[in-house]
């Protein structure tokens, strides 16, 4: 009888401080990202391409908009007598009095789930970033190994390396040596967070993690396993790896949509998104008014361009009027810069609208390490006139008195 | 409060359309898509659903494949539920009816059984085919408080268009006192939306009364105004008739001015997104270095690298780079190669037209089409599906490109001149 056989675990619960504003109101994963989509459905897209069927999204930080976009999973396909997505929010009881205290906790604290469903392979993914992949190559290389663990890899840079965990890898493809966030790294070969355990290994790894003070796959269960001598293998990937991590990661990432060959091609790649969340499946497409100008942009449904935007992605409902100027920006949902307003490097959340005059952000200042990308917060009006410099700051749904200023130096944080 | 909850909506999806000429070639003229994403009965369920009613027939009959596949299990509609249904109804070869169709009151009669089996106090009888917003509850309460039989909903229309519509002539509480079907000289302006409520007993009865009545405005409406409650539903707003070519590419082109009347978002329209094809599968559209966009309308999934005038583009429509559109409204996966122009033209889903060809040459329109002279006469070409016209052809106005022509086809047919069918 056919059952699925491979558990995937959705790790979706996280908020990053780096990403400041956009997180406030949502985890990371649901961060809007490529002009209509999630950060998480990049995820959720590889595993419906890869016939993975049967998932389940551990979510902890304000999960109420990630509980919405996945609605009932059908966006998917995951409706059927085999086929789920179920969501698991923390829980108490006797045994579990706690939040998930790490990555490795969230899963522990649903072992329930994983037995009632009894796995032949149990896949943990992080939902915060920007790739493609067929995970069935993964699993089948997972089986040939007769692998406890394998685990996926990228080399980067290796002046990023310190801020991964790094793998040595030997010729067979085991795992030598692994360090999470080594100050001097060994290797450049980062984890992505893409983990195929065998299951019966992984409960007892978890269960004996229980006994520490920290529970993260990377810091503490990689590590655990390999004290272990597990047998723990690598899986090199060689593709378009895109972090989400911090404003200037989000903000590179989204450039790499744009192009006349976009090294992020959603089109190829087979993305899908649930379009009845935010109802974007009712925008009528894109108008574009007699003034318009609009260059090495990408713009979904929707949205009302009169004005100029260039080197830009908008989202449903953006609306750019005429003589307004949108320049190396993102747009999410419902934005509206107004007539004359100019937006250059900045990441605008929902609701946000700019008034008549107003200039946000700026080119990029050379003296400047970090890109100089100014995040508003949603649900803001920012007034007519005002000038918000480089790299600033403005936190969500400020009232109208904390605008007195007519001006927000560089760097600026506006609270 | 919604008035009219239990009222069954009958949709006539049957009628050939032939004025559409090739874009009613593979559907039915309810199935054409209009404005980007939308089909042209997306207007029509829009309203059912938005009007709280929840219980529909759709009567189909010719090419009804893509209509079926369109409306899928309703959900898109909201028709999914413990008491909720969208059922589709071809007709059927029975022990005593054994035929097609004949005309709207005919085709309501053959589904008696239907309507019975979902008891109701009102029905509501609608067509496919126009573009409008309208709230169906409110003509239903203003049907009840009128005490009416038949409640038509009606317009006022310019004098010169009125042959084409059932007209009704009004007393002063908006009950109809005379009627004329399509008439030549017309005594009025008001005309028949083809849009009906009647009082379900009412109906079954009517119809019952005498069988070779086949069709409402012909039909039954002169005899029900004879002798019944008869009132018209006065409707101000933006309606068409999309039957024609001409109106079809007009109302397309309303869709771009902000000032028409017609915004199927305002509107609550909506698209069935998980229709076969998936036509919103779709990542959002890429303008590329170079594009140039003005008063157009452009859908998910298009990549432009050319430029585009006053025209509505379907998803996944590619403009390579140097090509121009304008004027014009191209179907879902279409190929503009480089360096081709398409000027007033319609082109169905995955045409393929090839680099520097020209479609709508020269800007003489006083030839109409050979073939079909009362189809296109303003200068409009017709590209049929599927058709792959090869580089550097070059087609007239008033032209017509059946569906799925070949490269090799043009070979001995580099130009084809205006009002051509090829």
């Amino acid at each position: 009888m056919f059952k699925p056989s491979t558990l995937a675990m959705i790790l979706a619960g996280g908020r990053v401080d780096e990403l400041g504003v956009l997180t406030y109101y949502r985890p990371k994963s649901a961060v809007p990202f490529g002009g209509f989509a999630r950060v998480i459905d990049f995820a959720l897209s590889n595993l419906m391409h890869s016939g993975i069927e049967l998932i389940a999204i551990l979510s902890q930080y304000r999960s109420y908009s990630l509980i919405n976009h996945i609605g009932t999973g059908a966006a998917w396909d995951m409706v059927g007598r085999y086929r789920g997505i179920s969501i698991l929010p923390p829980f108490k009881d006797y045994e579990s009095p706690d939040w998930y205290r790490g990555s490795a906790d969230a899963v522990y604290q649903n072992l329930d789930f994983v037995h009632y469903h009894n796995p032949s392979e149990i896949l943990i993914l992080s939902g915060d970033h920007i790739y493609q992949m067929d995970y069935r190559e993964m699993i089948q290389y997972h089986i040939e190994k007769d692998a406890d663990l394998t685990a996926a890899f990228l080399e980067v840079d290796a002046r990023d390396a310190h801020r991964f965990g790094i793998a040595e890898i030997d010729n067979n493809g085991r795992l030598t040596g692994y360090e999470e966030k080594p100050e001097k790294p060994r290797s450049n070969l980062a984890s992505l967070t893409i983990l195929c355990f065998r299951p019966e290994v992984l409960y007892d790894v978890l269960g004996e993690n229980q006994e520490d003070e920290s529970y993260e796959f990377g810091r503490d269960i990689i590590p655990m396993m390999m004290k272990r001598h597990c047998r723990v293998f690598g899986f090199k990937f060689d593709g378009y790896w895109g972090y989400t991590r911090t404003i200037d990661e989000y903000w590179k990432t989204s450039m790499d949509l744009l192009g006349k060959d976009p090294r992020i091609n959603m089109e190829e790649w087979g993305l899908r998104t649930n379009l009845e969340h935010r109802g974007i499946c009712v925008c009528q497409p894109l108008h574009v008014g007699g003034r318009a100008v609009i260059e090495n942009s990408m713009v979904y449904n929707g949205c009302h361009v009169d004005g100029t935007v260039r080197n830009s992605i908008l989202f449903p409902g953006a609306r750019v009027e005429r003589g307004a100027e949108v320049i190396d920006s993102v747009l999410f949902f419902n934005t509206i810069v107004h007539n004359g307003a100019r937006l250059n490097r900045t990441v605008s959340d929902v609701n946000t609208s700019f008034g008549a005059g107003s200039s946000i952000g700026g080119p990029k200042d050379d003296n400047d390490p970090g890109e100089g990308i100014t995040m508003i917060g949603w649900n803001n009006q920012v007034p007519d006139n005002m000038k918000i410099g480089c790299g600033c700051t403005v936190y969500p749904k400020l009232t109208s008195d904390k605008w007195s200023a007519a001006f927000l130096p560089d760097r600026g944080v506006l609270k | 409060m919604i008035t009219g909850r239990d009222a069954l909506v009958l949709l006539l999806a049957g009628g050939v359309g032939s004025r559409l000429n090739i874009l009613v070639g593979h559907r039915a003229k309810p199935a054409v898509p209009f404005a980007g994403i939308y089909r042209i009965i997306d207007f029509c369920l829009s309203n059912i659903m938005n009007s709280g009613l929840t219980r529909v027939g759709v009567l189909t009959q010719y090419k009804p494949l893509s209509l079926m596949r369109h409306i899928g299990g309703g959900e898109a509609w909201d028709f999914t539920g413990r008491t909720r249904g969208v059922k589709i109804l071809p007709p059927r070869t029975g022990e005593k009816e054994s035929d097609w169709y004949k005309g709207t009151a005919d085709a309501i009669r053959q589904n008696i059984d239907f309507i019975e089996a979902n008891p109701s106090e009102e029905i509501v009888i609608l067509s496919g085919d126009h573009i409008y917003l309208m709230d169906f509850d409110s003509m239903i309460a203003y049907h009840r408080y009128k005490k009416a039989d038949v409640t038509v909903g009606m317009m006022v229309v310019p004098k010169k268009e009125i042959h084409q519509f059932g007209a009704g002539i009004v007393d002063d509480d908006n009950r109809v006192i005379g009627w004329e079907e399509k008439p030549k000289e017309p005594k009025t302006n008001l005309a028949s939306m083809g849009i009906y409520v009647f009082d379900t007993e009412y109906l079954l009865s009517a119809l019952a009364h005498d069988r070779k009545e086949f069709d409402f405005g012909m039909h039954m409406l002169p005899r029900a105004i004879a002798r019944d409650q008869v009132f018209a539903y006065p409707f101000y707003g933006y309606w068409r008739d999309v039957g024609t070519i001409q109106a079809y590419w007009e109302a397309n082109m309303d869709v771009l001015r902000e000032d028409s009347g017609i915004s199927p978002q305002e509107w609550g329209i909506r698209p069935n997104i998980s229709a076969d094809g998936r036509p919103m599968d779709h990542a959002p559209a890429r303008f590329l270095s170079g594009s140039m966009v003005q008063s157009s309308m452009i859908s998910a999934g298009c990549v432009i690298e050319g430029t585009v005038v006053n025209s509505v583009l379907s998803p996944g429509v590619r403009v390579e780079k140097g090509a121009v559109i304008k004027d014009s409204v191209i179907f879902e996966d279409s190929v503009i190669e480089q360096g081709a122009v398409v000027d007033l033209a319609i082109c169905d889903k995955r045409v393929w037209i090839g680099a520097q060809a020209v479609i709508g040459q020269g800007g003489d329109n006083s030839q109409p089409n050979k073939e079909f002279p009362t189809h296109l006469y303003t200068g409009i070409t017709l590209i049929g599906k599927e058709s792959h016209l090869p580089a550097e052809v070059t087609i007239g106005r008033n032209c017509i490109i059946v569906s799925k022509r070949q490269e090799s086809d043009f070979a001995e047919h580099r130009t084809i001149g205006d009002g051509e069918l090829f």
